[in-house]
């Protein structure tokens, strides 16, 4: 029963320091509370899923950042599309430092555009960073006859989901409410690739929501044969990959409908999220994040991500403070275009 | 190009005969088999754990390892099905149904050499189905559109009749509750909530694991609970030769096997089938074709030979999505897939040609296993088999300990332990009163696809999907399956009484089967509140089980003679008797229900108050000593051990988090240690 002898030494030292909170050497504090200490790392999915291995793959790495060089210990506590997770990082998780977590990408806006369930208020979250600032595409199969956006004025795009509040739905129905109705959503297929296999056999035309990272690892004989055409690209920001695939955002009309897409692709940036819970020692907070930052320039993370092909684009706790409080301060009417937007309407 | 192909076969074959690999690939079997024998684990949790470790092997060890683990977790489930009636995993609950009888008469040797050649045989069948048919593999899965997945999964609900045997009333109900069941949370057209009760728990529906461990695994404790004794009755079988009497069972049903394992690795490869599936639809195939099935159920050696040889073969089958397409066939292709890409191999095409012999060296890993497998399980089971001798009272606590333990593996969270204990009530009410189980699963695997698909071919196609020809064989094939024993039970039913007297009779099975009605017409008018999309199917579903659940108390208040005694009786003669189903609840079983299922409630509550650990130590110990009369020591050192096996595999090994306990709550400093 050793291990349990350590978490009380760990405990009483924890006792300790917060006997003696001025402690004029703060890296030490830091570094004493996480010595000997293990980390867990909670995943909102359960294994297997993409969260789940980059998950992982950040935990065989993180840990020989944080001062002290605790055991992070990846577990996965599913529930409810990881919406279990968030509110058990923001109410119950011990606030300490000693529990990080990673969500959907979208958790952050659910507040605002649904509200349904959520016990937390993203603006608190100790952001540490994101793995990847995500792009995603809407593509189409080379038979259909939508090869770009201008063609959806003419044509319609069917497009295959995988169910309600994924991002294969979502995307195509912000776009059919904001953009052009000429798109279809035909949704319940099991798996991303399910709908890619409905694309082969011309059940579907398109996929959107599809991220670009993984259409370069498992499609790429698809775009070197020309099989896909890449119609738009959803996210805030270009992929370098694809300087003149035009972006969503191109397509907002006003002021209002811009935000309001910014909004919902907001999620892309913080593709891969980590956070802690809100109110942990600033200090702890610090040497998480630099912690994180030290580990996306470590060059055997870089080739463990590499090797499992994990796009990495990291986005640092910072810019996700500020990205969420500039979405948080967004007019209402952009809120409720946006909140409407992602809402299926009738006849898609 | 066939010369071609079988060159690289042979080239793949010495691949992975070197010693490393063989090694790895033993490795592989070795873990697999012990997380098949832990009810609440399968393949997926052990592939997801050692990923990891792959990354620095090459590709043919990498996957030599992962798949001895995948393959081979279906043979050792075996173990504790047969000794205990506890699935080990989802897949082999079908196996309970005769291998459990066969170890209660003392033939659990006979069942465990029947059950692993079945596998080894599946297993290889399962490989040489992929390896042969991997030319053609493309073109058939393309040609399968939504539509016909749909068609095909209707024509496994289907098989929902010939599993209920002559209650068939009761069966279409017991699938009716399934389907509905299979519906609870998010519904994926809409979104909406369904049956969630604004509990976060449910928004995912429910979990797989706790609701099968309810059904199959509680109510055979129960009633091992109830009967006191031990399982094996007869000490002295020779175990060894009743496990070469299993062996030639197999080899004399060879055809049979041969069936079942097409059918495992053919709707293998169908996304959405999964194992928990696949052992009752080959089930009711040896159900429906074989001769003198009367004993089916009671420990038929086919039943046992049916399951064992589909659930191995589907492996093979589901690897046949996940090559060629990269769409998973199972949840444990899904985490294979991610391997894939991580060693650089893309599914689709490239596999079948330029990477096609990293597909055979799957084939043969595949093969391999099943004979490693299969083997140290034969060489295991002699002893294994003597476990069923072993007291009830030292026995029967464990096991319940670690069924606790395998079904908070359904969602880490406590609401498993509810589902595990509700579905265990109802289960052994339903086994009691001659309602067929294995319908309910049915429903509840198939409810979730066969919606799905529903929606992507009207969407798409509105109604002229239904012209197409394999959805017409299909469609046609379901309905022949389903009406024809419908209407012949229901006309023996309702004919057979009939000269008998009118009076209204009463009998428990009736007031059971009024709670259901009631159950149903609850969640019916709660479905009519949501959106079309969302309430289409429930409502279809709710409104035809509830109209058959009205039909069957019709039945049984006004047609049977005197309640249970005589329904009992005609359950019992049918030709296939389904469920081992026992003549009611005589007042000791009812009282000795209530105190096995009493203890089960007062665990739960317990758990949430000091943490699952403390609470399985207390249980156990206390179980041990007050009910089954066991000196202290002895119940302490069995509940330590228990206990501390638990501690190490889930919280060091498997390092689950724990679900929120009460006092580790309110007095945070006691939180790391209760868990």
């Amino acid at each position: 029963m050793w291990p349990a002898k350590r978490h009380l030494l760990a405990f009483c030292s924890c006792l300790l320091m917060s006997q003696l909170v001025v402690v004029p050497i703060k890296a030490d504090a830091v570094s004493d509370f996480y010595k000997g200490r293990q980390v867990r790392l909670l995943i909102g999915y359960s294994a297997g899923g993409g969260y789940d291995t980059y998950a992982r793959l950040l935990a065989r790495h993180l840990g020989k950042h944080i001062p002290g060089n605790p055991t992070i210990v990846p577990q996965n506590m599913p529930g409810a599309g990881s919406l279990t997770l968030a509110n058990f990082i923001y109410n119950v998780a011990p606030k300490d430092g000693s529990v990080i977590g990673t969500f959907a990408r979208g958790m952050a806006m659910e507040p605002l555009l649904s509200g349904m369930g959520t016990r937390f208020n993203a603006n608190e979250f100790s952001w540490i960073g994101s793995l990847n600032n995500e792009v995603s595409v809407c593509a189409s199969w080379y038979e259909s006859n939508v090869k770009t956006m201008e063609d959806l004025n003419n044509y319609e795009l069917i497009v295959g989901g995988t169910g309600s509040g994924a991002d294969t739905d979502t995307f195509p129905i912000v776009m059919g409410n904001l953009i052009t109705p000429n798109i279809k959503l035909i949704s319940g297929y099991p798996g991303g690739n399910d709908v890619l296999l409905a694309m082969e056999r011309g059940e579907v035309d398109g996929r959107c929501g599809w991220s670009w990272s993984t259409v370069v690892s498992r499609s790429s004989d698809w775009l070197a044969e020309g099989r896909i055409n890449i119609l738009v690209q959803l996210a805030l920001e270009k992929h370098p990959d694809l300087p003149h695939i035009p972006l969503i955002t191109e397509f907002a009309e006003n002021d209002d409908e811009l935000m309001a897409l910014e909004l919902i692709f907001a999620r892309q940036v913080m593709g891969r999220p980590y956070l802690a819970p809100p109110g942990i020692p600033i200090d702890r907070l610090t040497a998480l994040r630099n912690a994180f930052e030290a580990t996306t320039n470590d060059p055997e993370f870089i080739a463990d991500a590499t090797r499992i092909q994990l796009e990495l684009n990291p986005v640092s706790g910072e810019e996700i403070d500020i990205l969420i409080s500039r979405i948080y301060d967004a007019s209402e009417n952009a809120v409720s275009l946006a909140s409407k937007a992602i809402v299926k309407s009738d006849g898609m | 190009m066939e010369a071609g192909a079988l060159e690289l076969a042979v080239n793949a074959l010495s691949v992975m005969l070197e010693p490393s690999r063989l090694i790895l690939l033993g490795a592989g079997v070795l873990v697999g088999l012990t997380i098949g024998v832990i009810p609440g684990l399968g393949g997926i949790v052990g592939i997801a754990l050692l990923i990891p470790f792959t990354f620095e092997m090459d590709a043919y060890s990498a996957f030599a390892f992962l798949i001895g683990i995948g393959a081979v977790t279906t043979t050792s489930d075996t173990v504790p099905a047969v000794l205990f009636g506890v699935p080990g995993t989802t897949g082999s609950a079908a196996t309970i149904l005769d291998g459990h009888p066969l170890a209660k008469t003392g033939h659990a040797g006979r069942a465990f050499g029947a059950a692993y050649s079945a596998s080894l045989l599946g297993g290889l069948a399962g490989a040489f189905l992929l390896a042969v048919s991997i030319p053609a593999l493309r073109p058939v899965i393309l040609y399968l559109g939504s539509p016909e997945l749909l068609a095909i999964c209707v024509f496994g609900l289907s098989m929902v009749a010939v599993l209920s045997g002559k209650a068939a009333l009761r069966g279409m109900v017991a699938a009716g509750i399934g389907l509905m069941i299979a519906m609870v949370g998010s519904d994926p057209q809409t979104g909406t909530m369904r049956w969630t009760f604004d509990t976060f728990y449910l928004w995912d529906g429910l979990p797989l694991v706790p609701v099968t461990l309810g059904l199959f695994a509680l109510p055979e404790l129960a009633d091992l609970a109830i009967g006191k004794k031990s399982i094996g009755r007869v000490h002295s079988v020779n175990t060894r030769s009743g496990q070469f009497q299993g062996i030639r069972n197999t080899l004399q049903y060879w055809w049979l096997v041969l069936r079942c394992s097409w059918i495992g690795a053919a709707l293998g490869a169908v996304p959405g089938m999964g194992s928990a599936v696949i052992d009752w639809l080959a089930y009711g195939h040896a159900l429906k074709t074989e001769k003198n099935t009367e004993k089916f159920g009671n420990g038929d050696i086919r039943g046992v030979i049916a399951s064992e040889s589909s659930n191995n073969a589907k492996e093979g089958g589901a690897l046949v999505p996940t090559l060629a397409f990269g769409v998973p066939g199972s949840a444990s292709m899904a985490i294979l897939l991610g391997a894939f890409t991580m060693h650089g191999l893309v599914p689709g095409p490239g596999m079948l040609t330029d990477n096609l012999d990293v597909t055979y060296s799957i084939v043969w890993s595949l093969a391999l296993a099943n004979v490693f497998g299969a083997g140290l399980c034969l060489l295991l089971s002699n002893q294994l088999a003597k476990v069923a001798s072993i007291r009830i009272s030292v026995l029967l606590p464990l096991v319940l300990g670690i069924i606790f333990f395998g079904a908070l593996q359904g969602s880490r969270q406590w609401g498993d332990l509810n589902v595990l204990f509700a579905f265990g009530l109802l289960g052994w009410i339903m086994k009691h009163l001659g309602w067929p189980r294995p319908p309910l699963i049915l429903g509840f695997v198939l409810g979730d696809i066969v919606e799905r698909y529903l929606f992507i071919s009207v969407n798409r196609y509105e109604w002229t999907w239904l012209s197409r020809p394999l959805v017409i064989l299909f469609f046609t094939l379901a309905i022949v399956g389903l009406i024809g024993p419908l209407l012949r039970n229901l006309k023996a039913s309702f004919k057979s009484d009939q000269t008998k007297s009118f009076l209204p009779k009463f009998s428990m099975s009736a007031f059971f089967t009024l709670i259901v009605i009631l159950f149903l017409t609850i969640y019916v008018l709660l479905a009519s509140q949501w959106n079309f999309e969302a309430r289409i199917v429930p409502l279809l579903v709710g409104c035809t089980a509830l109209m058959c659940a009205i039909l069957s108390l019709i039945n049984q208040v006004f047609f049977q003679q005197s309640g249970n005694k005589t329904s009992n009786i005609n359950e019992n003669t049918s030709q296939s008797n389904i469920d081992d189903v026992s003549v009611g609840f005589t007042k000791h079983m009812m009282v000795e229900g209530c105190i096995f299922f009493g203890n089960c409630g007062l665990f739960i509550l317990l758990a949430r108050v000091t943490g699952m650990l403390l609470a399985v130590f207390l249980f156990v110990l206390l179980y041990m000593c007050f009910w089954g009369k066991e000196g202290l020591s002895r119940a302490a050192l069995f509940s330590l051990g228990v206990t501390g096996f638990s501690w190490l595999l889930f919280d060091r090994v498997l390092s689950i988090p724990w679900p929120q306990n009460f006092l580790g709550s309110i007095v945070p400093v006691l939180g790391p240690f209760l868990k």
